[in-house]
């Protein structure tokens, strides 16, 4: 998401004849603030747009000939192109995350992983082929799927993660599914628990899928290690201090009486012809995420390498001042 | 030590106090080579402290005139040679009166010690006659000699004589923290140097008195001294401002330690302020340089503390939501300003004040909340546990953040944090730190033993819990109470129902008050009792969950990166 965000920033900059420094930031916070409030969970844009932001910003500042005093057309062609890098490094990250996540998956390792996240996967699959390919197997994978989607949405569909056990199947590694209540029970024959995150906020904590926390938790309670799988630009100016603290609203608890259920139910035939209404408020409760703290994570694989939590504020620090 | 009178004295005083060994008469010998001798003699062997202390007065403006004459004359070389030798001198008084402190026998006060070692330059002990004599050859060592005991003899009144009070001092230190026990604090300008400016000079005294208080208000006010100094300053004859500027400031700065022990802001001020001192080129005219460096100090003010504080409060008071419940300790007036500015964007939510004995600081944040129209409860620190019941967050204000993430704060902080954090069946509270940077150190802090600060343990003792109106009648006032027993009747009925201290106030003309008010009042004189009062504590960092400063929010571990980028850039 925050890669999107940051392409679509891009080519507006290309589109859009903006002729002065200033005209050329309104727009875009004006833009990112019309991507964040068309979706429901903003973060992990919000790590994209706002890193994109501080970038623009810094490389206006500083002096020399591409500086405010520079020639504005040198500027923007400057920042075009630097961002079309910005976006080729962060897609290479995944495969720099992968390099240095893949010593972490041992030999007769069984790794217990959830949710959907392609760094993960990507991490997973590496380990795979360094392996040698189908015929040798050398670690196994608990995946763990959410049950919630078979039973919001349409039953039809796959439970999220589906693509990356049979990716991992095809590649000979063994994988065994569970639904999420099943977590403490199988981890005692896990040896590591590998997340992703769609951010890594500043005490070096994760927002990330509902779930994640009460993996972290068990894995905290058993002593296993948790690893975060993430690119470094997730990192989110934001210091949650508990799960009711995340900048968006969240209807995951829903105190409900019979009655109004009742009421619902009533109001539910007369919105039947307006679907569209109802059907934001299904997707967002099984999108919905939670809040990893800190003292649960052992250490974060990064593409500026693997990082212990409270390195990441240093690291966060770094991007901003 | 030129004074002519000096082996005289030496001898006269050998004789009247015998009891007292030889070594520490030799140090005490040349100290006090103007003190009229029959006066010396009395307050020696009967301690009578108010004597001592008027004599000690006299005897130091007459040593001060001198001692700044003989800085006037001085070139650069000797005065480079004089700081040096007062810096050996105060060493060694220091080690002397350590030494004395741990000698069988009483050794002389700080102001014998302190010349005696000014002279003899760290070997005191040494018995031999009037060495001090010779050590004093030269005419600036001489001066410097006698100049010093000006600073120590800043005694607080009423206090027992030197000899009398070291004895005390050494029983009444409590063991653990014998390092922290310096210098008394400096109770009077007497004697403060020719050289501190008369703003410094009140900012001292009211720093010692609690009324310049916590950590950025010391910081601001000692920087617009500061600017006053240097605005009031000129640069003698024959040295460059930036060279001389320097030590002249030094000597405020030691005026003001002797008051207070300097807090981590005002340290770090004043390492920026001596920096910006530095950097001044020799070739800039006075008058600019002295603008440049009121500026700095202005624009210090304004940056680190002004419209950090601003910010601070601005994002901490984003942290507090409709509902909640926060405890603060003590009074941080960061914590205040982040909880009005809350105030003021209409959001709902209680504050519980806890607070402690002696300084009562809560008080005036308490008064200010309530003014200000915010639900404001008040209890100390023996209430926490209910406190900290219905609590959602903890907000504390900062003395100083160290580099291992750790609180150094107001005493009690760390048992608020940890009670907030260990809290039994509850959800963990977060414990949010408002600290500017100005406030963060390089120091280490492990434990609260190693560094703090020990103030006068006679607050403790003259701070008796006000509501205390009605008295309880103690052994020495139950004569008294029985001859009237139908108004003790009352007092007993009114000390069991929580009466307002405004409501018994009248019905309070009681002797039993004055008794019942201080049973620590001899403290001193009271064996196997020692107080300890303590001005700071550390709070772990797993106790803390985010520092707000002005660069942003922080876990208590990127404190020393921070820092290090604040103090670069």
């Amino acid at each position: 998401m925050p890669i999107a965000a940051i392409e679509a920033l891009v080519l507006l900059l290309t589109h859009s004849p903006s002729s002065t420094i200033s005209e050329t930031l309104d727009l875009l916070e004006k833009s990112t603030e019309h991507l964040k409030n068309s979706i429901p969970n903003p973060i992990g844009l919000s790590a994209g747009t706002d890193l994109f932001q501080r970038y623009l910003i810094t490389t206006l500042q500083r002096p020399g000939q591409l500086g405010p005093a520079g020639d504005f057309n040198a500027i923007r062609a400057h920042l075009l192109s630097n961002g079309r890098l910005f976006i080729r490094r962060a897609k290479e990250s995944r495969d720099k995350i992968a390099a240095f996540g893949r010593g972490f998956v041992r030999d007769g390792s069984t790794v217990l992983t959830n949710g959907g996240s392609r760094v993960v996967a990507s991490l997973l699959q590496k380990a795979a082929d360094e392996k040698g390919g189908p015929s040798a197997v050398r670690f196994r994978v608990i995946y763990v799927l959410s049950s919630s989607r078979n039973v919001e949405s349409s039953p039809g569909a796959e439970p999220e993660g589906m693509e990356t056990v049979r990716a991992l199947r095809e590649k000979g590694v063994p994988v065994a599914t569970i639904p999420e209540s099943a977590v403490a029970y199988s981890l005692g024959k896990a040896d590591m628990v590998i997340v992703g995150a769609e951010g890594v906020v500043e005490n070096g904590g994760i927002v990330s899928r509902m779930g994640t926390y009460q993996i972290g938790l068990l894995a905290k309670a058993m002593s296993k290690p948790f690893y975060v799988v993430a690119e470094s630009h997730k990192f989110v100016r934001l210091y949650p201090l508990g799960q009711y603290d995340l900048p968006i609203e969240q209807r995951v608890i829903d105190f409900k009486t019979e009655e109004e259920i009742a009421d619902e139910a009533k109001q539910q035939p007369q919105a039947t012809t307006t679907e569209a209404t109802s059907k934001p408020v299904a997707r967002n409760s099984c999108q919905s995420v939670d809040f990893t703290p800190p003292h649960l994570i052992s250490a974060l694989i990064t593409d500026s390498g693997v990082l212990t939590p409270s390195a990441v504020s240093e690291e966060l620090i770094k991007i901003w001042f | 030590m030129t004074n002519p009178a000096d082996p005289a004295l030496a001898s006269s005083l050998s004789a009247p106090a015998s009891e007292v060994p030889a070594q520490q008469r030799q140090s005490e010998a040349p100290s006090n080579p103007s003190q009229p001798q029959p006066q010396t003699q009395p307050s020696k062997e009967s301690g009578k402290p108010k004597k001592e202390k008027k004599e000690a007065k006299p005897k130091d403006t007459k040593d001060a005139i001198p001692a700044t004459d003989g800085a006037e004359k001085l070139t650069g070389a000797e005065l480079k040679k004089r700081a040096k030798a007062e810096k050996a001198a105060r060493r060694a008084r220091e080690k002397l009166d350590r030494e004395a402190g741990g000698a069988p026998a009483p050794a002389g006060g700080p102001a014998a010690g302190g010349s005696g070692a000014g002279a003899g330059a760290g070997q005191p002990a040494t018995p031999k006659k009037g060495h001090g004599q010779p050590a004093g050859g030269s005419g600036a060592s001489g001066d410097k000699g006698r100049g010093l005991p000006r600073r120590p003899s800043g005694q607080t009144p009423g206090q027992p004589s030197p000899a009398e009070q070291k004895k005390k001092a050494e029983e009444k230190n409590v063991a653990v923290f014998g390092h922290l026990y310096g210098q008394q604090r400096r109770a009077t300008v007497a004697g403060a140097g020719k050289e501190v400016h008369p703003a410094v000079l009140a900012l001292g005294l009211q720093m010692r008195d609690y009324v310049v208080c916590g950590s950025s208000a010391r910081c601001v006010a000692t920087l617009l001294a500061f600017k006053r100094v240097i605005e009031a300053y000129t640069t003698p004859l024959g040295t460059s401002l930036s060279r001389h500027l320097t030590t002249h400031l030094s000597h405020q700065i030691t005026y003001l330690s002797t008051c207070r022990p300097l807090s981590i802001s005002q340290g770090n001020a004043i390492r920026a302020l001596k920096l910006a001192i530095a950097s001044i080129d020799p070739s800039v005219p006075e008058a600019d340089a002295k603008e440049t460096l009121c500026e700095f100090i202005d624009s210090f003010i304004r940056e680190k503390i002004t419209v950090a504080d601003q910010v601070v409060a601005g994002s901490a008071a984003q942290k507090i939501q409709d509902g909640d419940v926060i405890v603060t300790f003590a009074g941080s007036s960061l914590v205040k300003q982040t909880l009005l500015n809350a105030h003021k964007q209409r959001k709902k939510f209680r504050v519980s004040i806890i607070d402690s004995r002696p300084l009562f600081e809560g008080k005036n944040l308490a008064r200010a909340l309530a003014n200000a129209g915010l639900d404001v409860q008040y209890s100390l620190m023996n209430g926490i546990s209910h406190a900290i019941k219905d609590a959602t967050k903890v907000f504390l204000g900062a003395h100083a953040m160290t580099s291992n993430g750790r609180l150094y704060s107001r005493v009690g902080t760390a048992l608020v944090a940890m009670s907030a954090k260990e809290r039994a069946g509850g959800v963990e509270v977060p414990v949010i730190v408002c600290c500017e940077t100005v406030k963060f150190t390089d120091r280490v802090a492990l434990d609260s033993i190693v560094v703090n600060e020990i103030a006068d343990a006679d607050e403790m003792v003259t701070t008796q819990p006000p509501q205390q109106v009605t008295g309880l009648p103690d052994p020495a006032a139950a004569a008294a109470a029985a001859a009237a027993e139908s108004s003790s009747e009352n007092k007993k009925k009114a000390s069991k129902t929580p009466v307002p201290p405004t409501n018994a106030s009248p019905l309070e003309p009681n002797p039993a008050l004055k008794n019942a008010s201080s049973p620590l009042k001899d403290w001193r004189d009271t064996p196997n009792l020692q107080l300890l009062n303590l001005m700071y504590d550390v709070t772990p960092a797993e106790y803390v969950d985010m520092v707000v400063t002005e660069m942003g929010s922080l876990p208590p571990s990127a404190v020393p990166i921070v820092h290090r980028m604040s103090t670069s850039l």
